[in-house]
This record gives C-alpha cells, structure tokens and sequence, in this order.
C-alpha cells in the first residue's frame, strides 16, 4: 500500500514539474518584445510579440472579422501577410485555396507575432470601429427569433450600408469563459445611424444566441464592431428577387427599409420562406413597404402550415414558390439570405430560370 | 487494444479548447482505445457496424437537408431539421479536409426520443468508430441511435 501511494506521488512530482518547466519554457522562449506591423505599406503599429495577428491587431483597433474566437475554424480572418509570418501551419491549409497560400494569405489567428509582419488588409477595414452600446428594447419576433436595438453611446454613430453586418461581444458567463465574437447582420435603416436592430434566432446550445435569448436585458452595456461585409444592392437598375428564411430576413429587411425611404422604383419581389404562421414576423412592416412601393411584392411562403394557421397563401418548400412565380430570370439579380442548403436549392432554380450566376448574390449563415 | 503514442496525440485534439470549445470526451476518464473498444463492442452487441450506422445517418441527413433548413417529416416517424452555423471542424484523427457546422436534429414522433448529430459525428462514427466520450455534448450512444432511428441488422 505504502509503495503504490509512493509511486503515486512520485508520478505526481513528477507532472508537477513536467508542468511547471512547461510554463518556464513559455516565458524564457516566447519572445515577448515589441514588434512592428506594417498595414498595406502605409500605417505602422507596434505590438507585443508572441500574440495571434488577429488580437494583436484587434488591440490596435484594427478588427479583421472573425466569427469563431480564434479557433481557426471559421476561416473568416484572412489578410495577406508579405513578410514575417512563417510557415503555413497545418490549421490553416484547409481553409486556404492554392492560389491564395501562393500569394501569402493566411489566416490572421493562427499566425503568431513573432518577428515584425508586412501585411495587406482590405481598406475598408480600416473604417471598422469598436462601438459601445446600450440595449434599447428586446422583443419577441417569434418562438426563437428575438429583435435586440442597440443604441450606440460611444462612438454615438454607426456609418453601414443596408446589407452589412457588426460583430458583438459575448462577454464571459456560464457557456464561455473567454469574450467570444458572433457575426449579425443589420436588419436596420442605415438612416438611423445613432441605432441598429439586429434578428437573432436562438441556436440550442449557441453561445451567443444564448446570452441574447436567455442572458441579455434591456439597459445592458454591449460592445460591437464593424461595419463588415459587401453585401447589399448594386446601382444596376435590373429587376431584384429577394429571398430570405427565418433570420436571413435581417439585411433584406434593411435594404427594404432603404429602398422604401428613397422610393426605388426597381421592381422587385420577396420571398419568405417559414415553416408554419408562428414563424412568420414582420410582415405587416412588409405590407406598409407594398403600399410605399408600388413595385414591391411581398411573398411569404409556408412550408408546413398548421390546420390552426388559416392559411390562405404560398405553400411548400420556398424553391418551389421561387419556381412557380418567376418564369424568366435572365434580366433579373437576386439577393438570398439564410440557411446554406436554402441558399443552395435557390441558387439551382434560378439559375435553370436563366439568371446569370454572377447576378446571384447570397449571405450565408456557415 | 493498447493505447499508442498516436492516440495520445488524437486524444489531446478531442481535448476541449483543442478544436471545439466543449472537446469530444466530455467527462470521460478513459483512454482513446477503451472508449474506441467499448463502443466497438456495443455496436457488434446490436449485430451493427459502424459503416452501416454512418450510412443511416447519411441518409437521414440527405433526407432532411430536403426541408432546406425547416423541419421535414421522413418515414412515418421521424422528423427532421438539418441547420447550420458559422465554420468548419477539422477531424480529430488528421484526416484531410474540413466538416461544416451543420447539426442534424431528429425526433422520432413515436417514442419523443430526439438525437443531433453533425456531418463531424458521420465522419467519426464511419471511419473511425468513435462516438465521442461519455456526456461529451455531442456523444451518439450506439444504443441510442439504433432506437430513435430505427437502424436493424
């Protein structure tokens, strides 16, 4: 007995110093001194060594988006680094075409700053800023959708075009023990520079949508940035086909809102795609934007109406309510938002409706 | 089979922070090979391999992915929501590529028995017969599986 409680604590000494001689190691052989980055040839900052690029630089105010913490495993945190930044590690390949691992892009968490960088950013980053906010109202839209306004106190501005997307700041609770950042489009006017709404539906087990759904009350402090994204209408003047699911109604919504304001006359039709009437939302706002806009139709369609629902409109899948309403999109563009597999089957049909790929133009939530 | 080298290093991936937040061996104490050779045993016990087990959840994915996100009625019981979040997932094991966030959830209308697996969960289970750790937060019990889905010898 005393010989196995011997060998016990031997093995405990023993992973005691394994442990120790580890965190030695990390403070005698991380280099922690300054380092420069040197952005697009034209901006210079200074750094402490050792530190993934993406927070080095999120420490600067330069936020590149970023939708997973810094696991690697959104892919979402590209820039190209020119200098400095080592071999390409295995995290990091899958996520990176041929051409771009040729050109030096990587990904900006699993790059570490361990010598001074050269890196190329987007320049619309630079405009990307770092917001407090306070939340103004949380309101059911359904069953697992929420509406949170968030009304900015520092900066007290937002500039976004409709379309684009903030990332908030998940602070430390029960689901995380580290600040994680989740992604969200603006369902809001970009007229209200001083507020944004954003559509937030509730993933089971969600870190994010969690603390939105279950955590967050009204007055609550909320820290964003942004804003990020290229999504949003183009100038073409051709006829628009708007399709969205669940929360994907966010960025159409907000184009909406601006093509109602400014009274775009472009013709243009909106599908909704639900499952059943309790999944529906906002669409009395919808109605309002049909009798501002002449040229506006709003088609919300139920995949599985309850009995209860009285369902008098489109039913089915929202493919098929896409197919069965346009017969030729060749003239047309079209803005998608939603699931992925959504995003996918309606890409299909508009396409063998004679739309153009390139005037296809889609957020995906993955 | 005795636990190598190599599974120690796989078993540091499945370790929370490694590449999910939660890790896949929730609160189990075991080594990677007793975990593998349990859940082997299981499997046999129920007359399954791990290939057909996979090939079932394939096929319910497929089915479900047809509700493009919404729930869909499949077979006579089941009915199913295939959604997705932000990113991909590495396999554990080193094997190329990446598996998107995509959560499979099917309820069986008959038994309220309801199972979520991940297009990572049919790549471990089909190539490698893991399962994931006990209480992990996706763990799929063989035994489980075979019930809520219907899934016979």
């Amino acid at each position: 007995m005393s010989d196995l409680l011997l060998a016990v604590g031997i093995l405990c000494a023993i992973n005691t110093g394994l442990a120790l001689l580890l965190m030695l190691a990390e403070a005698v052989i991380v280099d922690t001194r300054d380092r420069s980055i040197t952005i697009n040839d034209t901006q210079i900052v200074t750094v402490p060594g050792g530190r993934p690029l993406l927070a080095a630089l999120k420490d600067r105010k330069i936020f590149i988006p970023s939708a997973c913490g810094g696991r690697g495993s959104c892919g979402l945190c590209k820039v190209t680094v020119i200098e400095g930044a080592g071999p390409l590690l295995a995290t990091e390949t899958p996520w990176l075409t041929a051409e771009e691992q040729k050109s030096g892009v990587r990904l900006s968490c699993q790059v570490k700053v361990r010598r001074d960088l050269r890196i190329r950013i987007p320049e619309e980053l630079f405009a990307v800023k770092q917001y407090q906010a306070e939340v103004a109202t949380l309101s059911d839209l359904t069953h697992d959708i929420k509406q949170v306004t968030l009304k900015l106190l520092d900066p007290p501005e937002i500039t976004f075009t409709a379309g684009q997307f903030v990332q908030i700041e998940v602070p430390p609770y029960a689901l995380t023990d580290e600040p994680i950042y989740r992604a969200y489009s603006v369902a809001s006017d970009p007229c209200q520079p001083s507020q944004i709404e954003l559509e937030i539906r509730y993933v089971p087990n969600g870190i994010c949508t969690t603390y939105v759904h279950k955590h967050l009350k009204v007055g609550d402090r909320v820290t964003l940035n942004g804003p990020y994204g290229t999504f949003g209408l183009r100038p073409t003047g051709r006829e628009l086909i708007f399709i969205a699911g669940g929360s994907g109604m966010a960025p159409i919504r907000a184009i909406l809102l601006e093509m109602a304001r400014t009274q775009n006359p472009r013709p243009c039709r909106y599908f909704f795609g639900a499952r059943a009437k309790r999944d529906l939302f906002l669409v009395e706002e919808m109605r309002r934007i049909e009798t501002e806009l002449p040229s506006f139709r709003f088609i919300p369609a139920l995949s599985a109406p309850d009995p209860d629902d009285r369902w008098e409109g489109e039913t089915g899948l929202i493919t098929e309510v896409v197919g069965r309403h346009v017969t030729n999109a060749a003239q047309a563009e079209a803005y998608l938002c939603g699931s992925p597999l959504m995003i996918d089957a309606c890409i299909q049909v508009l396409r063998e409706k004679g739309m153009p790929e390139e005037n296809i133009f889609y957020d995906k939530f993955a | 089979m005795k636990q190598s080298k190599r599974d120690d290093i796989i078993q540091g991936q499945m370790r929370p922070g490694a590449i999910t937040r939660d890790g896949m061996l929730g609160v189990d104490r075991r080594t990677l090979r007793d975990i593998l050779d349990a859940d082997d045993a299981a499997v046999r016990r129920l007359g399954l391999t791990h290939a057909t087990i996979a090939a079932r959840l394939r096929e319910l994915r497929a089915a479900g992915a047809r509700g493009l996100g919404e729930p869909i009625r499949v077979d006579s019981d089941l009915e199913i929501r295939v959604d997705s979040v932000c990113g991909k997932l590495p396999c554990p094991f080193g094997h190329p590529g990446l598996y998107p966030k995509e959560f499979v959830e099917v309820s069986n209308l008959r038994t309220g028995e309801r199972v979520t697996f991940t297009q990572l969960n049919i790549h471990l289970i089909g190539t490698h017969g893991f399962y994931e750790g006990l209480d992990s937060p996706f763990r799929q019990d063989p035994e489980t599986l075979a019930r809520v889905l219907g899934i016979t010898a």
